[in-house]
């Protein structure tokens, strides 16, 4: 595998320097449009209908997620960061978790271990399935009418989301990791139910394959779009299945294991090219490979404790003297981070300052590189490849 | 001629069509037909912003199908009927909300999904978001739940149904109370996939779970006194890089925090470190410390800031370095922008939230709040719910 090199554009472009084929002109896309993934917004600057520059507009969903944190405990923290990506609520809470767990020096218990990583892989699944589905309803009428994939792929996600009901009694926004652990054990026949549901999500990847990748239009619609240099992208902090489908083989899953991934080995998924068809097969291997794991882990979870603190019983209970602390994971967008700076709060019951770090604002950086020089049709293409979630972007 | 009705509207027509017999029961068939029809076809405008608009999806997707109540969505608002404004709405995005209002044809409904539309939810008293669309939009519906489940949305859709019914036959339809208090909604319909789940299988996850909390080793576990970090990633510097962060004026290697590095020397240590492999700029996260004064007011420490860096190496084994910097608030920071692409936004964010100067940025404009935002709203000495016109 080799790291994609491609032409770097200069995003801070002076129009006024540049000469215009045709007309110039400036098109608005968003906030509200149904290819934004959310409420984003780009200045759009045409040259006929040639991109030759972009200006993102964030912070419409921009809700001080941050800045709450810091007047909430340690506890109430963990239901607010669901919120943040929205499509990978698992992953924002033991991202969370993780960072004052590492504060605190707590061991999480070998079965919670599991579960987490169970959960994880359920939840990257589930996300992907969401990408597959919007990305093809951006591809629109052009692969045989797009809401078809959209429809097959939210069929097989209800069944994820179904499991992880069971367990926690929410489709989404769970709460169920705490510090040290997690909150619900699973149900005795929780295993045969997710085994079932992989036999059915296994058994039409190949149908999303047939009806995507194998798809001539597919293929003419992403081939060749929005090549992203791997170096740019490791510059940019871009992580997840984008810098992987750019040639650089790295996942924090393999290279900086937590969780249960050292005890199972982790196959990172890469392709070549760099562009919004690697990126695609990137994802698709992603969801066989996060199906191989389930499938390894949930016969093996281990007999022990859910959790390794002492019950929670109020919400001011866990205390962090002082530190500061890095803690990051593989979410189904690439690296989610968390900076936590503990002490100096009021009474050590709350951070001083919570930075979360988004995979997808890195992600959307990469626009004003990608997107000078194609036409707009691709805009709507390469800001699906990208999979942004804005709830995460903007917090 | 003068007509037996308490209406103050008389036309010419509607005179002479009172006279031709037969007609008034025709129309009133008629206008049967057209509430049938409007009813049935509630076409949606999803004003989808976040997690609602996830669970929005699902219900026009495969399992819930929307559809089959004829409720199309549409993503223009010029063909909709009904607008469900799905998440929270932040004081930059509501005046296009309520543009995207205006845009609609009468008549319109408007449904508020779940509990950040309806009050704001817990962003209510921060400075960004908007205390419930119903300080600006006038709402039909309101379906409680965070975020409702596709059942709930249905049942809220026919609700609305059964309102635009009584208003088309001239009734009174009652006014939706805003629900103070977030009911817990359950699932109406069962999960169709889903055996019948056996009580005893809820309590025994729950009898677990208590015994787990409950249970002796885990009341003694010595948790409150801080252990060694297990695997502290800043920390295991080696030798060759502890080499380098000397060079650049590092006196001390703490154990808790990353290393702090003189202003001046910090845009050469991130050069030096990318040519060794620390190729990716991971983030950059700045903090604000106001001043400590003493009892009389004196300034004991002035106001500082602090800005962390993280790089990493990527492949098998990869690294992450961190450093901080301090300097006093008037004062700015060299920029990465040159050195690192990724620079330009990260440090544009921190810039944005906190009020850090960075030279040699290429674009220091806001980037996530609305750019006549007045003030910094991560400095500590910003209160959280500052007010932001006009809706606080």
């Amino acid at each position: 595998m080799s790291v994609v090199k491609a032409k770097r554009q200069n995003p801070h472009f002076r129009l006024d320097l540049y000469e215009p084929e045709a007309d110039l002109m400036v098109l608005n896309f968003g906030p509200q449009h149904p290819s934004t993934h959310g409420v984003f917004r780009m200045q759009l600057h045409l040259d006929g209908e040639k991109i030759v520059k972009a200006v993102p507009d964030l912070g419409y969903l921009h809700r001080g997620v941050e800045k709450l944190c810091e007047r909430l405990t340690y506890v109430q923290i963990t239901p607010i960061v669901d919120k943040n990506d929205y499509v990978s609520p698992m992953h924002n809470e033991q991202a969370i978790n993780m960072a004052f767990e590492k504060l605190l020096g707590i061991e999480v218990p070998r079965r919670a271990r599991y579960l987490r990583t169970i959960f994880a892989e359920l939840q990257r699944m589930a996300s992907h399935l969401l990408w597959l589905g919007t990305f093809a309803l951006d591809l629109g009428g052009a692969i045989g009418g797009g809401a078809s994939v959209f429809l097959h792929c939210f069929r097989e996600r209800e069944l994820i989301l179904d499991l992880f009901e069971e367990v926690t009694g929410a489709r989404f926004h769970y709460n169920t990791h705490t510090i040290g652990g997690n909150r619900h054990d699973i149900t005795p026949g929780w295993a045969q139910s997710v085994k079932s549901a992989l036999a059915v999500i296994e058994s039409r990847i190949p149908e999303y394959e047939s009806i995507t990748l194998s798809n001539g239009i597919f293929f003419e619609r992403t081939k060749g779009i929005g090549v992203l240099d791997g170096e740019l992208a490791l510059e940019l902090g871009i992580t997840g299945p984008i810098l992987r489908a750019s040639g650089v083989d790295h996942d924090l899953r393999r290279d900086a294991p937590y969780h249960a991934y050292d005890e199972i080995e982790v196959k990172v998924a890469s392709a070549e090219g760099g562009d919004c068809w690697a990126r695609s097969v990137v994802r698709l291997a992603e969801l066989r490979e996060s199906l191989r794991i389930v499938r390894a882990l949930v016969d093996a979870v281990p007999e022990g404790p859910i959790c390794g603190y002492k019950p929670i019983k109020l919400v001011g209970q866990v205390k962090i003297p002082s530190g500061q602390v890095y803690s990051a994971m593989e979410s189904s967008r690439g690296e989610l981070g968390t900076y936590v700076i503990a002490g100096g709060g009021e009474g050590n019951v709350s951070p001083y300052r919570l930075k979360i770090r988004p995979p997808s604002f890195h992600a959307l950086s990469a626009l004003p590189y990608l997107l000078p020089g194609h036409m707009v049709a691709d805009a709507v293409v390469i800001l699906g490849s990208l999979d942004p979630i804005m709830g995460e972007v903007d917090r | 001629m003068a007509i037996e009705d308490n209406r103050s509207f008389t036309h010419p027509l509607y005179d002479f069509m009172l006279t031709v017999p037969g007609l008034s029961l025709a129309t009133g068939r008629v206008d049967q037909l057209l509430t049938w029809g409007l009813t049935n076809s509630l076409w949606i405008f999803p004003m989808a912003t976040s997690c609602c608009g996830i669970e929005f999806m699902a219900t026009a997707a495969s399992r819930v199908d929307i559809d089959r109540m004829g409720s199309i969505v549409r993503g223009t608002p010029r063909q909709a009927d009904v607008m469900v404004v799905a998440g929270t709405i932040t004081v930059k995005m509501a005046p296009r909300v309520k543009k995207l209002w205006d845009l609609m044809p009468e008549p319109k409904w408007c449904l508020a999904m779940g509990s950040c539309a309806i009050s704001g939810d817990f962003y209510r008293d921060l400075y960004p978001t908007v205390p419930g669309i119903d300080t600006f939009l006038p709402v039909d519906v309101y379906v409680p739940g965070c975020p409702p489940n596709p059942e709930a949305l249905m049942a809220g859709m026919l609700r609305l149904q059964e309102k635009v019914r009584l208003q088309r036959e001239g009734k009174w339809a009652p006014k939706e109370s805003r629900p103070e208090t977030a009911k817990m909604i359950m699932p109406a319909l069962r999960r169709i996939n889903d055996p019948a789940r056996d009580p005893s299988v809820d309590k025994a996850q729950l009898d677990s779970a208590m015994k787990v909390a409950g249970s002796e080793p885990l009341e003694e576990a010595p948790t409150p006194e801080r252990m060694p970090p297990r695997s502290a990633e800043p920390v295991p510097i080696d030798g060759d890089l502890q080499a380098l962060l000397t060079a650049h004026g590092v006196t001390e290697i703490p154990r808790d925090a990353p290393p702090l590095v003189p202003v001046a020397r910090h845009r050469d240590l991130a050069e030096q470190l990318k040519k060794r492999g620390f190729r990716q700029l991971v983030t950059v996260v700045a903090t604000h410390y106001p001043d400590k004064r003493d009892k009389a007011g004196l300034i004991l420490t002035p106001e500082y800031y602090e800005v962390a860096y993280a790089l990493r190496t990527v492949g098998r084994g990869s690294q992450l370095v961190m450093w901080r910097v301090r300097f006093e608030v008037p004062d700015g920071i060299d920029s990465l922008y040159g050195v690192f692409a990724g620079a330009d936004w990260q440090e544009r964010e921190q810039f944005d939230l906190i009020g850090v100067r960075f030279a040699g940025h290429p674009d220091l404009r806001r980037i996530l709040l609305p750019h006549d935002y007045a003030g910094f709203p991560l400095r500590r000495d910003h209160a959280s719910d500052a007010p932001c016109a006009p809706w606080r």
